[in-house]
């Protein structure tokens, strides 16, 4: 680290487990493969801000871990003067391809020597030269009716094209035959077999993080909650924490208690209802039935323990609203149920050689393109990089509890699925643990005062992979900027690779067994 | 025993038992019941829904996704989820409508084939939800498409929108 910080002009600042280190345009791109190739760090998050309104500069803050280190170190570079512009550094951080390529979309600002400068997030009927998450941006009643088909300046996006003989494409989406969210798939293929296949995703764009600009903290969690359904829980809790780290609270042992209880439980439900809708994608009937049924049972619990299915309503700044031990009973007894089925049900499916046979080989991801692009969560773990928020940078109990983040080494559907099923028992043995002890405290602490343009880092590990929020306030007390990165957002590029060289029937198999939210990607 | 499937021919009632987890009391469970002999009616034994996420946070579908499961089990009222418009009779639509997603969704609404009936399922499709206001989204599913009913709930639970069937058929059939 010395490296960066004898460079010239560098300011180094810390809060908590962040150091934000401020470099020039020139070691930019220096420290961030630095960082990357010497370090081996993961590029966590990549985003910038309009902070014109303080300094005058918009900012370009990149975050990375570094193994092993509970640490983020976050790289920062202002844009002054009106230089629109910032060296890419997609071509040494792979990454970093699609954060960049947002960046532009939402804030016009330049990633040069970019291999890829297409719009990502806003589609080609947006209007062009249009930022939306500029601070000076509104969009007025006309762009808004212009937006969509008569749209006046478009911004055409082109497919990649593959050509050769024998080979046609398939275009598929946005809207799909079965009950899923919506996304545009262009498969070009030779016979059945997938040569290469390109996503348009990002039609469920909702404006998120622009919307959170116009609301108090407190009403943001609410949103936080309904950025992705099956991860509410993980999701907010990501949010509340990166408010109070910015406000400097610590919570409860009660409310650490609720909040990770509920984030095995929401990691259980998914995890189990994975398991079971891999087998629709193989014509397994009875394995998926099952899967639901238990699913189902947990879904009830999280209704009877929070009032809402999906583990709403819980979260608030500063610690949670019920205290889910009181029911700790009813929590064991389901548990313990669905265990059993749970493990009857795996034994069914490990036994079926049709179901399993379909599993393996399939859907591959090599560690090595899962490295490149940043996986996360359980498609990463299923291709052998051990990389899990709660042994990185460990929070709420997790620091206390014992579990172990299982890996496998093939990166195909059956470790997708055997990392979800371990993952699964580890959960439930977590679970049990938890509702062995006591722990004091209120269920929440007041929020006294939000310190005005400070910001700060959440994080949780969903069911899918690590989930990141980067909150900034502003000098009324609202949120200024908020940067929400899903795990979807950083396993979707690596569909197509898992993809490739599979027969096309295969790919609903191959996409079930990542399980990404397109809400969540697409923000 | 020939004397009870007489009984049966004639009274034709019908016994539906729900299963067990099935949350419900049994007035809910009588409207049900009474719900099906109006599918009967008006859709012969058969109602089809296409369901179409424009936006949805995916909790929308995933009950959805619960009410094929064993224990909800809709198939048995005849209602079922189809693979196209041009196979459905309903549209269930959820979410708050992104821009993104409504040139989607009006060709999605144009391909199904009359009466082409649109029910709207939780809150943000009513106007928006939390999402209100956003530059990227619609506030609501009947500023894109004509909306014949609205579930509320965010998600709606699985009882919540079969009940919505039942009004919509209570509107169809009268």
């Amino acid at each position: 680290m010395e490296e960066i910080y004898r460079k010239k002009g560098v300011k180094i600042r810390e809060h908590l487990n962040e150091q934000y280190i401020e470099v020039s345009r020139k070691d930019f791109k220096d420290s961030c493969a630095y960082l990357y190739e010497k370090k081996h760090s993961v590029l966590r998050l990549m985003f910038a801000t309009d902070e014109r309104r303080i300094d005058n500069s918009f900012r370009i803050y990149t975050v990375f871990s570094i193994p092993g280190i509970d640490r983020f170190f976050i790289i920062v570079l202002s844009l002054k003067d009106d230089d629109f512009t910032f060296p890419s550094i997609t071509t040494e951080i792979p990454a970093a391809h699609w954060y960049e390529r947002e960046i532009r979309d939402m804030f016009g600002l330049i990633p040069k020597g970019h291999p890829d400068l297409r719009r990502l997030i806003l589609h080609d009927s947006f209007p062009a030269n249009s930022y939306p998450l500029r601070k000076d941006w509104s969009i007025t009643e006309t762009d808004l009716r212009e937006w969509g088909e008569g749209v006046k300046q478009k911004e055409p996006y082109n497919f990649m094209e593959v050509e050769g003989e024998g080979i046609y494409e398939i275009p598929v989406g946005p809207v799909h035959a079965g009950i899923i969210e919506p996304g545009h798939f262009r498969f070009s293929a030779v016979g059945e077999t997938i040569v290469f296949l390109e996503p348009r995703l990002f039609y469920t764009h909702k404006g998120t993080e622009k919307h959170f600009e116009g609301m108090s903290f407190f009403d943001g969690i609410k949103l936080a909650e309904r950025v992705s359904g099956t991860s509410s829980f993980s999701h907010s809790v990501a949010y509340c924490m990166a408010v109070e780290r910015i406000a400097g609270i610590e919570i409860t042992e009660k409310a650490k208690g609720v909040r990770t209880l509920l984030l095995e439980i929401e990691r259980l439900y998914n995890h189990i209802g994975d398991i079971g809708n891999m087998c629709a994608g193989t014509g397994l009937a009875v394995g998926y039935a099952k899967g639901a049924v238990l699913k189902e049972n947990l879904m009830q619990l999280n209704d009877r323990l929070t009032g809402s299915r999906y583990l709403r309503g819980i979260n608030v700044i500063g610690g949670v609203t019920k205290d889910v031990f009181l029911q700790a009973d009813a929590i064991l007894s389901t548990v313990n149920d669905v265990t059993h089925g749970y493990k009857d049900s795996m034994r069914l499916l490990l036994g079926s050689a049709s179901h399993i046979e379909r599993l393996e080989n399939t859907g591959g991801l090599s560690k090595d393109i899962a490295q490149k692009l940043g996986v996360t969560g359980v498609a990463a773990r299923a291709s052998g990089i051990n990389d899990d928020i709660r042994k990185a940078h460990p929070h709420l109990l997790y620091d206390r509890l014992e579990f172990e983040s299982h890996t496998m080494t093939k990166g195909d559907v059956f470790a997708r699925m055997m990392v979800r099923a371990e993952e699964a028992e580890c959960s439930i043995s977590m679970i049990n643990a938890l509702l062995e002890n006591r722990y004091e405290g209120e269920l929440s602490v007041e929020v006294m005062e939000i310190p005005e343009y400070s910001s700060a880092i959440g994080y949780a590990e969903t069911p899918r992979g690590s989930v990141f929020y980067w909150v900034m306030s502003d000098n009324e007390g609202r949120p200024f900027r908020v940067k929400l990165r899903s795990p979807s957002y950083c396993n979707w590029p690596a569909v197509p690779f898992a993809g490739q060289g599979n027969i096309v029937p295969d790919f609903p198999l191959c996409n079930k067994s990542f399980n990404l939210s397109y809400s969540g990607c697409d923000m | 025993m020939l004397k009870e499937i007489i009984k049966n021919i004639i009274t034709k009632k019908k016994v539906i038992t729900f299963p067990e987890g099935f949350n419900i009391s049994p007035e809910e469970a009588a409207k049900i019941v009474s719900f099906q002999e109006k599918i009967d009616r008006a859709f012969s034994r058969s109602l089809r829904i296409r369901q179409v996420d424009a936006g949805s946070c995916n909790a929308c579908e995933w009950e959805c996704t619960a009410l094929t499961n064993p224990i909800y089990d809709i198939q048995r009222f005849g209602i079922d989820f189809v693979a196209s418009p041009r196979h459905a009779d309903v549209l269930l639509v959820t979410g708050p409508v992104s821009r993104q997603m409504e040139l989607a969704l009006r060709k999605t609404y144009l391909a199904t084939p009359e009466p082409r009936l649109v029910i709207a399922c939780g809150d943000c499709t009513i106007d928006g939800g939390v999402y209100r206001g956003s530059y990227a989204v619609s506030n609501g599913v009947a500023n894109v498409v004509p909306v014949d009913c609205y579930i509320s709930g965010c998600p709606p639970t699985p009882i919540a929108i079969i009940k919505g069937l039942m009004e919509l058929m209570k509107k169809i059939s009268g």
